[in-house]
């Protein structure tokens, strides 16, 4: 049976390099996306993490799939042991996180497509990423992120 | 055989209150602005009509099933516009606003989140199983809702009007 997929698609009035840029550049990471950072050299094949960006504890990690500045970026996502990740544990199988960024009319469309959850990790991560994107799209057309998505997330 | 009915699911965080995010959706000098160009109309009392109109033409209509000021609205609706799509029978469209206040949002899986927010699901159900709509409205509803938090300005940038 196909493990579940998250499609989120959100349109923001910015380039595709922002876009790429605030995926990765842990300054403005941290603003929209629970204080963590993305940390990696964002080639196709390197490892990749996303830390707390004060205590530097890696909560997610995987492999970067494909990286295709500015319009694809694909990466595996797993919970590496002691982590405190709210996407939830997906024993031990990593699953699979997909951005596409196009141009659209004189804006970004911007995909998010999470696959290969596992049953506790849909039900978190539907509530996390439009949480998280909102807070993206705020942040590159206002300078302001949403403030609940500046802090770290608690359980 | 796909035999279940589709069901589509968006939601959104926007930087403002119930009360001004309610407008936006009833009212169609904001409609305007995020809805595809379209005016909304309707005195949004249940079982009163809610039409959307396009340069003159209505594109959507139904009738109001649910009106709770500033927190849930839901009608039925019906495609017009396209010759196909207006053949299927109407679907229902639900929207939801919380506020995302200093108190926890409701449901196991909060995620701690806290702040000065509204939080906007909308759901779009009971199509028929083979629906030709529902592919249109997945596509729709993202660029809508987008817009509308746009337009309903996490602030001063756009649309302050909101």
């Amino acid at each position: 049976m196909q493990k579940p997929s998250f499609v989120y698609v959100t349109y923001i009035q910015t380039t595709p390099e922002n876009v790429w840029d605030a995926l990765i550049n842990p300054e403005l990471v941290k603003q929209y996306w629970g204080l963590h950072k993305n940390v990696s050299d964002w080639r196709a094949g390197s490892q990749w993490e996303y830390r707390d960006y004060e205590n530097e504890r890696v909560d997610v990690a995987g492999k970067v799939v494909e990286s295709d500045r500015p319009r694809r970026l694909v990466l595996t996502w797993g919970h590496p042991a002691g982590s405190e990740c709210v996407a939830g544990s997906n024993a031990g199988e990593p699953s699979r996180v997909i951005f596409e960024i196009e141009p659209f009319m004189d804006s970004v469309r911007l995909t998010v497509t999470h696959e290969e959850l596992g049953p506790e990790e849909i039900r978190s991560i539907s509530q996390g990423w439009p949480a998280i994107l909102s807070s993206m799209k705020s942040l590159l057309e206002t300078g302001k992120p949403l403030a609940m998505t500046t802090r770290r997330w608690t359980k | 055989m796909k035999t279940e009915s589709p069901k589509f699911v968006y939601m959104t965080l926007i930087a403002t209150t119930p009360e001004k995010l309610w407008e936006a959706l009833t009212k169609p000098e904001f409609t305007r602005l995020y809805w595809f160009g379209t005016d909304v109309e309707s005195d949004w009392r249940p079982g009163s009509p809610v039409v959307y109109r396009w340069r003159g033409k209505i594109s959507d209509e139904g009738s109001v099933l649910k009106c709770e000021p500033p927190r849930l609205l839901s009608y039925t609706f019906h495609h017009l516009l396209d010759e196909e799509l207006r053949k299927e029978p109407p679907s229902k469209v639900t929207f939801e606003i919380e506020k995302l206040g200093s108190e926890a949002v409701s449901g196991e899986s909060d995620m701690g989140l806290r702040g000065s927010a509204v939080r906007l699901t909308v759901t779009h159900e009971d199509f028929p199983p083979d629906s030709k709509l529902y592919p249109e409205i997945a596509k729709g509803w993202p660029s809508i809702v987008s817009n509308l938090k746009t337009a309903a300005g996490d602030g001063e940038a756009v649309g302050s009007g909101l």
